[in-house]
Parts: C-alpha cells; sequence; structure tokens
C-alpha cells in the first residue's frame, strides 16, 4: 500500500509495483474500530472522507496507488478477504472451496443470491470472466494470478480454479481487489467504458468523479449482507493541505481525516468530539545496500551498518514516537511474521567489531540516495550519516528527483537507499520472493542478495501446505536474511486517522483497506 | 491615437509575450531531469510505452521541430492529456478555471473596498489620529504569509468564533460561491489591499494638494463633491496600475490560497500536478496562467487609459 505524502509518492511506487499496494478488505460484519459503544447501528447520513492524495483510475486490474484501491474496493469484491487481523483470508462473495488431493484444483462455491448494484445476480460465468480478465493485465496484476492455469465455470454457483503447481498462496491471491468480481464482458462496454463507472457486488456503487476534487458512491440497494450498508452516501474529498483536512474535521465539514500529521496526532487524541487511532499496518521501512558496491558486498560491512543504526532516534524524528524497530523484513501483521528473528538492533559495539572483522576495517566513502525535498528521507539520512561516521564510514548524500529515485534504485544506480514495503495479501510470499530471491524481476529488493539456501526454502514455503512447516521455513528465511543484513530494516509505523466521534464501525485492516459497509453515523 | 487603435496596439504588443510564454512552457518539459517521458510514466512504463510517448510529443526530432509539432497542437487547443487521470488537460483545466477566477475577482472587489474608504479616511486627515492607524495596516497586512492569514482566518471564523464560514470548498450557486469563497477571498484581499491603501493615500494626498483642486474649494464645491468628483478619479489612475500589477503577482498567488481552503481551481490543480508528474497539465495551467496575467496587464492599461486619456498620446 501506499505513501502518506506526496512527495515519497514515487519512492514508494518503487515498492509499488513489485510489491503491489493494496489489499482487499477483510473482516467479517461488524469489524473492529471507531467508536463502539453508542449502542445499534443507525441507517442513513453521508460520510465525508478528507484524503491526502487523489485518486488515479478506478481500473482494479492495473491500478496500483492506494487511493484508488481502497475505493474500488467499496464497488467490486473478490471471492475470499482478507481477516481483520491480516493473518488469514475469511470466506466473501464464495462460502467456501475445497481442494484435491493433488493440491492442484480449487473448488468454490459461490455465496447465493449475490447480486450487482444493477440488480443482476452474479454468476461463476462472471468470476471466470473478472479473474481471467485479472490474469491478462501483463501491466498490472496478472504478476499473482501465474499460478493460475485456467478456470472453469460448471454451474452459476461453482467456480474451479486448477493451478500449474502446487500453490499454497492461492487463496490469499485470489482475495487480492484486482481479482475482483464484475459482470461478464464489463456489462457489454470496453473495459475503458467500464472503468469510468465501474459496477460492482459492494456495497457501494458508483456516482461521479469529479477529477482532483472528490469520488462520490452511493448505497448499493441490491448488497448481500442484509440492511447493510448504513450510509446513504460516501464521499472521498482531495484535501492535500494537512492543516485544512484537520479544520474541516474539526468543523464538521468532514467526519474522516485520512492520514494527519505525525506531529499533530497528540493534540488530536486530546481533542475533544475527535477519535485519533493508530491502526497496525505492514508498512516495513528499510535502508537497501546495493551488493554491487564492493564494501556492501561484505556481510560485516552489512551487519556493521545495521547495528550502528539507532532505530528509535528515526522512529522519534520522522514518527514522533509512533512506531517500532523493525526486526524482520516481514512486519509483524503477516502470517509466519517471527517476533524472535534476529534483526540486528542498535549496538553501537557491535557495529564496531563488525568493521574490524570487514575488508574495510579504516571505513570508506559511500552514496546515499536521497529524494530531493522528502523530508523524511532527509531525516533519515541525517541519522544514517552521523551513525556511519562512528564507525569510519563517510556518508556522502545524493539528492535526486523524487521520480527518478527509484528508477536509480532499480537500475542499480545507488549504493545506499531508502524504500518501503507494504503487504497487498494476506501472505508472506509476495514479500519473500521480492526481497529475497536474487531471480525475481525485484533482483532480492534491488541490492543483489543471494543466498542458496534462502531462496530454495523461499520456492518451499509456496508449496508447502502444512501451516507449521511453512512457519519452520519461513522462520529460517527471516533468520538467515537478518543474519546476512541484505538490508538495515528500520521500522514498523501504524496507519493514522482522525475521525469524529459520530463515526462508528471505521476500522482499517492491516493491507490499509476498510469496510465502509460497517461504518455508521449516529445523529 | 484613438481608444481603439491604443487598444489594438496594446494587443499587438501582447502577442510576442504570449509566444515568449509558449517557449519557456515547452522548454519545461527539457527541464525534467532525465528521460521526461521515462519520468511521466513512472515506474510502470514499458520500453514500448516510452517510446510511443516520445513519439507522440516528437522528442525524437530537432528542437525546432519540437516546437513547431507543440504549436501547432497549441492552436488547435490541444494541450495533450492528462498522464495521471488520462484525460484531456485543457477539459482539466476549464472545469476548475472559473473557481481561480471567482477567487481572483471576488479578492479584488474585496481589496478595492477595503482600499477606497481606508485610504480616503487617511488622505483627509493627514497625520491625524485615523491616518496613523490607517498607516499602521498595510505594515500588519504586508507582515502575514497569505497561507498563515488563511489558517488564521478559518480557525476564527469557521471554528472558534462560531462556524460562520465554511472550512475550504466551493460551494454551490451563486450564494454559495460567495459564502464558501468568502474568507479566501479576504485573505487575498488582505494581501492587496495595503499597497493600494499607500498607494491611493499617497496620490490623494498630492492630487488634494493641487491648483485645481484648490480652485475648486474656492468655487465653494463642498468638500464631499470635490474629494469624490475631482481628487479620486485622478488619484485612482495611479492606483489602477498598481492593482493591475498585484492582480498579476496574485493570478500565481493562487496556488497557495487554494490549497489552504481546498478550492478546486487551476492553482490547486497545478501543485497536485507537479506532485503528480503530470506534466501536460502543468504546462497546460502555467500557460493558462501566463495568458491570464498578460491579459490583466492588457484590461490595467486599457482601463488607465479610460481614466487618464494621456496614456494614449504617449
Amino acid at each position: 500500500m501506499k505513501t502518506t505524502a506526496p512527495v515519497v509518492l514515487l519512492v514508494v511506487c518503487v515498492v509499488a509495483l513489485a510489491a503491489g499496494c493494496g489489499g482487499s478488505g477483510g473482516g467479517s460484519s461488524g469489524s473492529g474500530g471507531g467508536n463502539s459503544s453508542a449502542g445499534a447501528a443507525q441507517r442513513g447520513g453521508t460520510l465525508v472522507i478528507d484524503r491526502s492524495a487523489e485518486s488515479e483510475s478506478m481500473d482494479k486490474e492495473t491500478v496500483f496507488d492506494n487511493e484508488s484501491i481502497w475505493i474500488l474496493e467499496q464497488i467490486m469484491e473478490p471471492l475470499y478477504t482478507v481477516a481483520p487481523d491480516g493473518k488469514g483470508v475469511v470466506p466473501w462473495l464464495a462460502k467456501s472451496y475445497t481442494l484435491s488431493s493433488d493440491k492442484k484444483t480449487y473448488t468454490f462455491h459461490l455465496r447465493p443470491g449475490v447480486k450487482f448494484s444493477t440488480g443482476k445476480a452474479m454468476t461463476s460465468a462472471d468470476v471466470k470472466f473478472s479473474i481471467d480478465q485479472a490474469r491478462k493485465a501483463s501491466q498490472g496484476w496478472g504478476y499473482l494470478d501465474t499460478a493460475i492455469k485456467d478456470i472453469e465455470a460448471p454451474d452459476p454457483e461453482t467456480v474451479v480454479v486448477h493451478t500449474k503447481f502446487p500453490w499454497a498462496p492461492l487463496l490469499a491471491d485470489i482475495a487480492l481487489f484486482a481479482n475482483g468480481i464484475v459482470p461478464k464482458d464489463y456489462g457489454g462496454e470496453t473495459a475503458k467504458e467500464f472503468y469510468t463507472h465501474p459496477v460492482g457486488t459492494g456495497p457501494f456503487k458508483w456516482n461521479h468523479w469529479q477529477h482532483g476534487v472528490e469520488i462520490v458512491l452511493d448505497r448499493n440497494p441490491y448488497y448481500w449482507q442484509k440492511g447493510k450498508p448504513y450510509l446513504d452516501h460516501v464521499i472521498w474529498k482531495t484535501v492535500t493541505d494537512t492543516n485544512t483536512r484537520q479544520l474541516q474535521l474539526q468543523g464538521g465539514q468532514a467526519q474522516i481525516d485520512e492520514f494527519p500529521d505525525w506531529q499533530t496526532v497528540n493534540t488530536l487524541e486530546n481533542t475533544p468530539g475527535i477519535e485519533m487511532k493508530l491502526f497496525p499496518s505492514t508498512r516495513t521501512d528499510y535502508m537497501m545496500m546495493n551488493e554491487r558496491y564492493a564494501p556492501l558486498a561484505d556481510v560485516h560491512v552489512r551487519r556493521a551498518i545495521s547495528y550502528a543504526l539507532d532505530r528509535n532516534a528515526m522512529i522519534k524524528s520522522v514518527l514522533f514516537g509512533n512506531g517500532e524497530a523493525a526486526n524482520s523484513f516481514m512486519p509483524p501483521q503477516v502470517p509466519y511474521y517471527d517476533k524472535d528473528s534476529p534483526g540486528l538492533q542498535y549496538d553501537a559495539d557491535k557495529a564496531k567489531q563488525e568493521m574490524s572483522q570487514s575488508k574495510y576495517p579504516n571505513g570508506f566513502t559511500v552514496e546515499m540516495l536521497i529524494g530531493a525535498g522528502v523530508a523524511d528521507e532527509k531525516s533519515i539520512g541525517q541519522i544514517v550519516q552521523q551513525e556511519l561516521g562512528k564507525i569510519g564510514i563517510k556518508v556522502v548524500f545524493k539528492p535526486v528527483d523524487p521520480s527518478v529515485e527509484f528508477t536509480n534504485e532499480q537500475e542499480f544506480k545507488y549504493q545506499l537507499g531508502l524504500s518501503y514495503w507494504t503487504m497487498d495479501i494476506a501472505d508472506p510470499d509476495e514479500l519473500v520472493t521480492f526481497a529475497v530471491d536474487p531471480t525475481s524481476g525485484a533482483k532480492s529488493f534491488y541490492t543483489d542478495y543471494n543466498n542458496a539456501n534462502v531462496v530454495k526454502w523461499t520456492h518451499a514455503a509456496e508449496r508447502t501446505f502444512s501451516t507449521g512447516d511453512r512457519q519452520k521455513l519461513y522462520d529460517d528465511i527471516q533468520k538467515q536474511a537478518a543474519e546476512d543484513a541484505f538490508m538495515a530494516f528500520l521500522y514498523y509505523s501504524p496507519y493514522r486517522y482522525a475521525f469524529s466521534d459520530k463515526v462508528h464501525g471505521f476500522f482499517v485492516y492491516p493491507t490499509g483497506n476498510y469496510h465502509m459497509e460497517n461504518v455508521w453515523l449516529s445523529k | 491615437m484613438d481608444r481603439f487603435a491604443y487598444i489594438l496596439r496594446r494587443l499587438v504588443q501582447a502577442v510576442p509575450v504570449v509566444i515568449g510564454v509558449t517557449v519557456l512552457v515547452f522548454f519545461m518539459i527539457h527541464l525534467v531531469p532525465g528521460d521526461p517521458a521515462r519520468t511521466m510514466l513512472g515506474v510502470h512504463a514499458t520500453p514500448q510505452k516510452v517510446a510511443a510517448l516520445h513519439h507522440e510529443w516528437g522528442l525524437d526530432k530537432s528542437i525546432p521541430e519540437q516546437y513547431k509539432l507543440f504549436m501547432g497542437r497549441l492552436l488547435h487547443g490541444n494541450l495533450g492529456d492528462s498522464l495521471f487521470y488520462h484525460v484531456s488537460a485543457r477539459d482539466l483545466i476549464w472545469q476548475r478555471l472559473p473557481v481561480t477566477l471567482w477567487l481572483i475577482a471576488y479578492g479584488t472587489v474585496l481589496s478595492v473596498l477595503i482600499a477606497l474608504p481606508l485610504a480616503t479616511i487617511a488622505a483627509t486627515r493627514k497625520d491625524a489620529v485615523r491616518d496613523q492607524a490607517v498607516r499602521v495596516v498595510p505594515l500588519i497586512g504586508l507582515g502575514f504569509p497569505p497561507f498563515w492569514l488563511g489558517i488564521m482566518l478559518l480557525l476564527a471564523f469557521g471554528l472558534h468564533l462560531g462556524r460562520h464560514f465554511p472550512v475550504g470548498g466551493y460551494g454551490d450557486g451563486l450564494f454559495g460561491h460567495l459564502n464558501s469563497m468568502f474568507l479566501p477571498a479576504l485573505t487575498v484581499a488582505l494581501g492587496i489591499a495595503p499597497i493600494l491603501i499607500r498607494s491611493l493615500r499617497a496620490s490623494l494626498l498630492q492630487v488634494l494638494e493641487s491648483d485645481y483642486i484648490t480652485t475648486a474649494r474656492s468655487k465653494g464645491i463642498p468638500e464631499r463633491r470635490v474629494l469624490l468628483r475631482h481628487a479620486l478619479r485622478n488619484a485612482v489612475s495611479s492606483t489602477v496600475s498598481v492593482l493591475g500589477v498585484n492582480i498579476g503577482f496574485l493570478v500565481g498567488g493562487t496556488v497557495v490560497i487554494e490549497q489552504v481552503f481546498a478550492l478546486p481551481g487551476i492553482g490547486q490543480l497545478m501543485l497536485n500536478s507537479i506532485f503528480q508528474r503530470d506534466f501536460p497539465v502543468v504546462q497546460g495551467v502555467t500557460l493558462v496562467f501566463g495568458i491570464m496575467v498578460v491579459l490583466v496587464y492588457l484590461a490595467t492599461d486599457v482601463v488607465h487609459s479610460l481614466l487618464d486619456p494621456r496614456v494614449r498620446f504617449d
């Protein structure tokens, strides 16, 4: 998922491309959040969400930015969806599935009575069409569906998915928003026409989009969860100025403020009529080390760097204390995260010790790529520069336009660089393949890190269905990756939302999405 | 030279300025670091897409040829498609333009409504307490940056002293616009009014000491009539030029004010488009801003010529 500040957008797209940004909402009915002490849910009303950035497109198959994804998920829903804790999936438009003994055939049984917002019943033909279209999106999310061999629709309520090989993450992949269900043949339109006013089975239906101003959705009267959604309309307004968003929330013009500034979190927590919530996210920030630069190919140097960085100083400086030091490249909200993984933490003595064991005991000079004008990167860069200076590593900043920062990283035209990852699916495979497999498109997060055992375990985990066995494999991967210090894992940070105390049922999932059908306004 | 010929001459003089603006706008694309096509298409771009955009923009051609192509499209009203929204940049700008024009017009009217009485009060009682009081206003007004002033007005009149005005937004219908845009227009006005007050006060003081004013007074014409009919018209002439220059600056200044007040005008569109690397839209808005400034200066000269016939013969 994506970023909070426009200036970081390009950096994030980095991750967004391979990591993808998005996810789907999970949650069974009545899940979490907001204010839960206001009694029975009330129908009606219009909810205004002030958000920090604009949507790009409603094309679920190709769009990568979260500001689009979080809205289109209110319209188009998948067969399964992410659970509220982000650690698994729950049935959604499918009520159940069975898996063949060779683990290569998934048979989904669709939930009866599901209708599109046009009133037309959803059938297996719609499901087959929707997932087939998502698979074809070579410039979009198709790469997550590559394990799928073909899809059949033997009867209106059954969908059969054949995989090319046993593939443990399939359910998580099916739950991706890109595999959301739309009417077969886009209801007779071209894809381009259809996605200007998409139709789905979700709690809300399309009203209009005034580019750069607002997107308005209306209640879907045919929604399959009886009695939901509660709201008549939801409006996402683009208000990029953080002060104005806060004032509009306080003034009652908006009910939800997306991503208030970190520095205002404490103030908002103490503002009457306002709820300030930090929802656990899957965002993990890293410092990448390009192993094509000789000193960084030395594991002792990388370990020294990892030990030298004061994560808490970064958390204080950038997040105003609202984060946690990362011990793994996997975040706590992803399945198979190992809380005991020995991610190298701040230890000045060990940093010096590792440097003395390296081929560069007297230090060296290294360039650090910084997005020009990106305040957070500058703050982190200054801490990195100061801390590495203590172990003899001279850090020289190389500021570049944020728009080319990721391109430079992709092309290995950097030595040290900053990036982050957020999860799109409730399975670690997407992240792990991206991060530690040098043969993947991302070449181990663009570091060229290559540990044959880690790669072997990664691919074994993809085909292992036993939870215990998968956990063991991912524990080994996290432990080894941490010891190899292929990146410096920096910190985990939450999603931050401020909302009126009249808002109830608002809950943000670790994948960043939310389920508006559960949200209601008290009078 | 009659009035029509003067206006025509000024129009002709504006043409090279507009051409200069187009040249600047054209070269903006060449200031983007790296390959502009790749930068604009982002990290998802395939080599085919990059090549297609190169061809579309003629980036594989020489600079003069590229400019010729750019102007050819421009003369057909084609600003290209937004890379972010995939819709016509011209349509995006066209939808947003009324908000910015409203802001500029409303702000200008308010600034005149503030400046005219204050300057007149100050000039008619030179060095009196009320003159000193009015002379302090510009110092305060000019000292506050618009973004800060805007936030303070929002806090005061949108929140803490009662919710008299909406906290941002454009509003619906004439009354809605007048209501919603009052605070942003006031922010604009408070930025311009101090300059107008200073200019108008100085001009009025000068004019009020003229022989013809003394003559008018000696004829027994009431002071109010002397001031409004005889002095103000002459004094206001130079202030119109000052106002014109400031509206010119204001056109660019709307970027900040639209951002603070969440107004969906072309200033906000430009800022967001910069962050989104949506260069066709940035180019389009820059062009529109440039043309607006030229038109404001042209209108200023025309009004000036109507108020002071001497300028038509220079």
